[in-house]
């Protein structure tokens, strides 16, 4: 259908259209126009997707300026749908239009997955594809080839410089797999073509790491102008991702490996030096004159680029003592020892990147300009050498990272070295992890680059918590409730057991039989009134381990048998993919199964359990992350001192961001239900931390219930929903048609100027305050909108 | 600060064998391996005793014939015998060539000092020119001492202030763990005390009350924790503040003057200037107030206007002097000679966005 937003015509690919989509859909217009970065949170299930596509392709369309969008998810399952609606959305627009748009889309992966070269596809390991295919591609192979070398070429790849640059694929939307159908049949390589293809593009669809991980974005997503609209999509873990982009950690082995590879790289030198001296003096000079290879560093087979953010980045010439390769390799190596010697302690050390960079100095004389280098000076290295096997040079290349890293960055970084893997461990296994505190640091470049950043997820509640995090000023941040024509889900915090015993799984009384037992007994229960599937979220493995073999003492398993077929998620992926394919065989033959999974799993993130393959999800437990781990301690500390978020105030909100993901896994659309149960006393203080359209849902009569009422309620919540349900009775309610938006915006149409007549009748005594607030509102825009809801307010 | 790095585990390495007893640790789990930075051959502690201690000795290993000495056997720090022998020119290199980046004249000047250094130490560890080399080390160091003994005081009291900041921080960072601690108790307690009174009242307080109690009470709880936040804020303030004026106080040791004559052998040092002695103050800034460029004034200027006003003993009566009127028509006339516009308009358009900021200071006058 096709409808206006203020002057701004829509074209929504479906005939009916959700009332969170349009107000989802008026904030972001909102939020576009005015310029700025917002937060979004827009139950799961409700066509979150659709809807940004087709206002910002709208947008684009309409606008002169036709803003780029940049659409990051997660995972490449993700990414595949995400381009697949966008694919169905354009051909309703040229339907519609009567005419087919200029448009590009593509979506971008890692080569793994785009390869076509049967030889390099056929590599298990992403990194060694990665390398396979740079040994094929990289500029100087051809140069060898033209001199003519006998190398190996990709053809695919050779086939792309015989197209023209600009125009490489068609104009039209192309999802992954359309992209590989069409490399197949024209020959050409759908990576590179994509790579390439990118700034020619409307709308690129990847995933968060080509923009948050600087090694990677500093290549891939540097030319993007400043008016590109940046979605992030299920986002709740954006500050994770942030984090581990910036994170290294080194082992034993990995630094015995970086050994052969300095003493490697050291044989390749003295090698070049007799054959060809030239192209090392070369390099030399190059370095000396402090020139930095702008036209080579664009190349797309770059071997490592620097870590550091672009605004960190060093505009000088290498130091001198790192000039030479020799030294360099040298350099490299007294550095590698160090860190061995570091390894061989045996208590856990904490330190931060000054302390560790004034010991460095003591013991070995490497100063911290030269560390900053490193990752550069490394990759000039590796270019001048013409490396093939790069991917022996993989854990070098991680030091050097490490080293740049460590030199560059004083605050929001701390060292941990843990020789121990566990507390009873008697083999040290020593890991020194090198973990960044401050989830802003990575993201700040998108902020500050680019004008309209989106975050949008399921669960982002509380909101507020999110630009504190991440350190930007947020225009808009909304949450939207869901409209339901009946209650499909039914939301129940469960406290006590049946024997009116507490429950919880506090450390102290987790392993109480009596608690055991209680939990033991809800699921026993749910998993008897419950028709088919039933997910089942434990706190860790570890506790889903003990809990589950004190079940087996008690022979609750045993009775659960009687009603459903019993599969457990395991940290081994195979396994985990294997349980969940038995569990959903079960599910679709009726007999119904419980699946337990852990809720910081694979499995309680991106695996959906629509319909019948998930009636009801029961949380045991408030699902905390491990406190005692040093990193984590660490983090907290620093959001403490920086961001003034209290230790608990973060640990309750990151275990409610995971609770209520696995609480959204079974609900994925207007016409599903299921039953939530949370299951621990805590909770009970913690629901205003859930997402509002979870919140809503929940009648105060259910946040403290025993679990012979919780049954009782379910038994009661399922029957009415097994009573047949028209999707006519939605109508007008939970989904709208054209007539009954247009009815929508009249009457808001009507308000607002009810409101505006109001506010001139309220008078002139509320003139001098406006008058106020517009003066200062002028150049925050946030304050204008917190003032413009403050007179809703007070009307 | 350094961590310990005196409890190194031995692990993975059962079958290790002192090359010149050739007992194993297997037999002997305490053996610690020493070597001599004369030699750096490595042997058991227990051959060290055995060999070294009736006095220096020559090294046990077959072909080498050094002559060590027991008091200078020491533990290995780096498990590569290169890096460790490396490590130990370095340092001796190091505090010789000890050269500050505020001593060069440019950056460049800089690196190249920096490559001449690794330069010399790699000569030294792969025994290339050593004697050249060498003599060209000592040379250095007998002509410099005083600018290496200054580089090297500097050096340490850098290191010192390092480790007094260290340290302060640490233990700030102590006392805010400790601070928000304590907050987060006081918390928790008000609540409870504060729940705990309006029970009290409640159940002392008349039933029809007991809303407005309960009320209250929670009234008075928002209250506290908002006033305790504002406290906290500024005491954090005052923190931020004082770590400041720390800063501040304790900044950057002072530049001190470079070293003398080094002999040529490093290059791109600056020269040392001798700071030019002050001039006497002058308040105008080398304006003299009565002077004009273009006339002097003269007395009186013969004018029939002005003549009755002269001697008009009731117009002067009021203070007004002539002379006054002379110079200023005067200066009005000779005002702007000198100055064309014409060519500044022209020079600052084309030095365009420096130069919007400042006025063209003749144009007004006229």
């Amino acid at each position: 259908m096709k409808f206006f937003i203020d002057d701004l015509p829509v074209l929504f690919p479906y005939p009916r259209i959700y009332p969170e989509q349009y107000a989802y859909m008026c904030d972001l217009k909102k939020a576009l126009d005015v310029g700025g970065h917002c937060v979004l949170e827009m139950p799961s299930g409700t066509g979150k997707t659709v809807s940004l596509l087709s206002l910002i392709v709208a947008y684009q369309q309409h606008k002169p300026e036709h803003r780029k969008l940049i659409y990051c998810s997660r995972t490449m399952s993700e990414i595949e749908k995400a381009l697949a609606e966008l694919k169905e959305l354009m051909k309703f627009r040229s339907q519609q239009l009567g005419y087919t748009e200029d448009f590009r889309a593509l979506g971008l992966t890692s080569r793994k997955n785009l390869c076509l070269n049967p030889s390099v596809k056929r590599e298990k390991s992403g990194a060694v594809v990665d390398a396979r295919c740079r040994s094929l591609t990289a500029g100087f192979v051809k140069e060898k080839k033209e001199r003519g070398e006998d190398v190996e070429l990709c053809i695919y790849h050779e086939n792309l410089d015989l197209l023209e640059p600009h125009n490489l694929v068609p104009p039209g939307v192309f999802t992954l797999d359309g992209l590989l159908k069409y490399g197949e049949e024209h020959k050409q390589c759908p990576y590179f073509s994509a790579r390439r293809m990118m700034p020619f593009c409307n709308v690129i669809i990847y995933s968060y790491h080509y923009l948050l991980d600087p090694k990677i974005a500093e290549r891939v997503s540097k030319e993007f102008s400043k008016d590109s609209i940046i979605v992030f999509d299920e986002a709740h873990n954006i500050d994770n991702v942030c984090i581990e982009s910036l994170s290294i950690d080194i082992t034993e082995d990995s630094l015995r490996k970086a050994t052969r590879g300095a003493n490697n790289l050291e044989r390749k030198i003295t090698d070049m030096k007799s054959s060809d001296a030239e192209k090392l003096q070369n390099e030399y000079t190059k370095l000396v004159e402090g020139l930095r290879e702008a036209e080579q560093s664009r190349e797309e087979e770059q071997f490592i680029s620097n870590p550091v953010l672009p605004d960190d980045l060093l505009k000088e010439a290498v130091p001198g003592n790192i000039r030479r390769a020799e030294h360099f390799v040298g350099f490299l190596k007294r550095f590698i020892e160090y860190l061995k010697t570091r390894m061989k302690v045996t208590h856990t050390i904490s330190e931060t990147p000054p302390s560790f960079l004034t010991h460095v100095k003591d013991l070995t004389y490497i100063e911290r300009k030269p560390l900053r280098f490193c990752a550069e000076r490394l990759t000039s290295l590796v270019r001048t050498l013409e490396l093939i096997n790069i991917e022996d040079y993989q854990p070098l290349q991680e030091v050097a990272t490490f080293a740049t890293l460590v030199a560059t960055y004083d605050k929001g970084f701390q060292l941990i070295l843990e020789p121990f893997e566990s507390e009873a461990a008697t083999v040290p296994n020593p890991i020194l992890h090198f973990t960044c505190l401050d989830a802003a640091i990575a993201i700040r470049p998108v902020f500050d680059r680019f004008r309209s950043v989106i975050i949008t997820s399921g669960t982002l509640s509380p909101l507020e918590m999110y630009p504190k995090m991440l350190g930007f000023n947020a225009v808009l941040q909304e949450s939207y409730s869901m409209t339901l024509a009946r209650r499909s889900f039914l939301p129940m915090i469960v406290t006590r057991g049946s024997d009116q015993a507490q429950i919880s799984s506090s450390f102290q009384i987790r392993n109480d039989p009596g608690v055991v037992r209680n939990y033991g007994n809800i699921v026993l229960d749910f998993s008897r009134v419950t028709p088919d599937g039933v997910v089942v979220f434990f706190p860790s493995y570890l506790y889903m381990e003990s809990i589950i073999s004190m079940w087996q003492g008690m022979g609750i398993l045993d009775s659960i048998w009687n009603y459903k077929l019993i599969l457990v998620e395991t940290p081994d992926a195979q396994e985990s993919s294997l349980a969940l394919e038995t569990y959903r065989t079960a599910c679709c033959n009726g007999r119904g199964a419980i699946l337990f999974c852990v809720a910081r799993g694979k499995v309680s993130e991106g695996i959906d359990f629509d319909h019948h393959y998930g009636r009801a999800v029961l949380c045991i437990g408030v699902p905390f992350q491990y406190t005692e781990s040093r990193i984590l301690k660490a983090r907290l500390e620093f959001l403490r001192e920086n961001y003034r978020i209290r230790e608990n105030d973060f640990l309750s909100f990151d275990a409610m961001r995971h609770a209520a993901q696995c609480l959204g896994r079974v609900l994925r659309g207007k016409d599903d239900y299921g039953v939530m149960v949370l299951a621990d006393r805590r909770f009970q203080k913690k629901r205003t931390q859930l997402p509002k359209w979870i919140s809503q849902a929940m009648l105060d009569s259910e946040t403290n219930l025993s679990t012979d009422m919780a049954v009782s309620t379910a038994k009661n919540f399922l029957r009415t929903m097994a009573q047949p349900f028209k999707t006519r009775d939605q109508e007008g309610i939970s989904t709208w048609s054209l007539e009954d938006l247009e009815r929508h915006r009249e009457k808001q149409m009507l308000e607002d100027e009810r409101v505006r007549r109001e506010a001139v009748a309220n008078g002139h005594a509320m003139d001098g305050i406006t008058h106020g607030g517009a003066v200062t509102a002028a150049d925050e825009f946030d304050d204008e909108i917190d003032e413009d809801l403050m007179m809703l307010d007070a009307q | 600060m350094a961590p310990p790095r005196a409890s190194m585990a031995h692990r993975g390495d059962e079958d290790e064998v002192c090359p010149v007893c050739k007992s194993s640790r297997y037999l002997n789990p305490d053996m610690e391996f020493l070597i001599n930075p004369e030699c750096y051959h490595k042997m058991c502690e227990s051959c060290v005793d055995r060999i070294f201690s009736s006095g220096p000795a020559n090294c046990p290993v077959a072909g080498c014939h050094k002559t060590l000495r027991k008091n200078r056997f020491r533990k290995q720090t780096f498990e590569d015998i290169n890096v460790e022998r490396e490590v130990d020119i370095r340092r001796r290199v190091m505090q010789i060539l000890n050269r500050r980046e505020e001593e060069f004249d440019s950056k460049r000047a800089y690196d190249d000092f920096l490559e001449q250094r690794e330069e010399i130490i790699a000569n030294l560890v792969y025994g290339t020119d050593v004697a050249k080399t060498e003599a060209n080390l000592q040379q250095y160091a007998s002509s410099n001492v005083r600018s290496i003994r200054a580089n090297q005081a500097l050096e340490e009291k850098e290191a010192t202030y390092f480790q007094e900041q260290q340290t302060q921080e640490q233990e700030l960072a102590r006392m805010r763990r400790q601070a928000a601690k304590m907050e987060y108790e006081n918390e928790r307690r008000e609540v409870l005390a504060g729940r705990e009174d309006v029970l009290t009242r409640l159940a002392s307080g008349r039933p029809a009350d007991a809303a407005a109690i309960a009320r209250q009470g929670q009234k008075v709880l928002l209250k506290k924790s908002s006033a305790r936040r504002s406290e906290e804020e500024r005491i954090r303030q005052k923190q931020a503040a004082l770590r400041n004026s720390d800063a501040k106080k304790s900044g950057q040791p002072a530049a001190r003057a470079a070293g003398q004559d080094d002999g040529g052998f490093i290059k791109g040092l600056k020269r040392i200037k001798t700071p030019e002695p002050e001039k006497p103050y002058d308040p105008f800034g080398g304006l003299v107030p009565g002077k004009r460029d273009y006339f002097t004034q003269s007395e009186s200027y013969p004018s029939s206007y002005l003549e009755p006003i002269r001697q008009n003993a009731q117009i002067q009566a009021g203070g007004f002097d002539l002379r006054e009127y002379y110079s200023r028509t005067l200066l009005e006339a000779f005002a702007g000679l000198g100055c064309f516009i014409d060519e500044e308009v022209s020079e600052r358009d084309s030095a365009a966005p420096l130069s919007v900021g400042q006025p063209v200071s003749t144009t007004g006058q006229s």
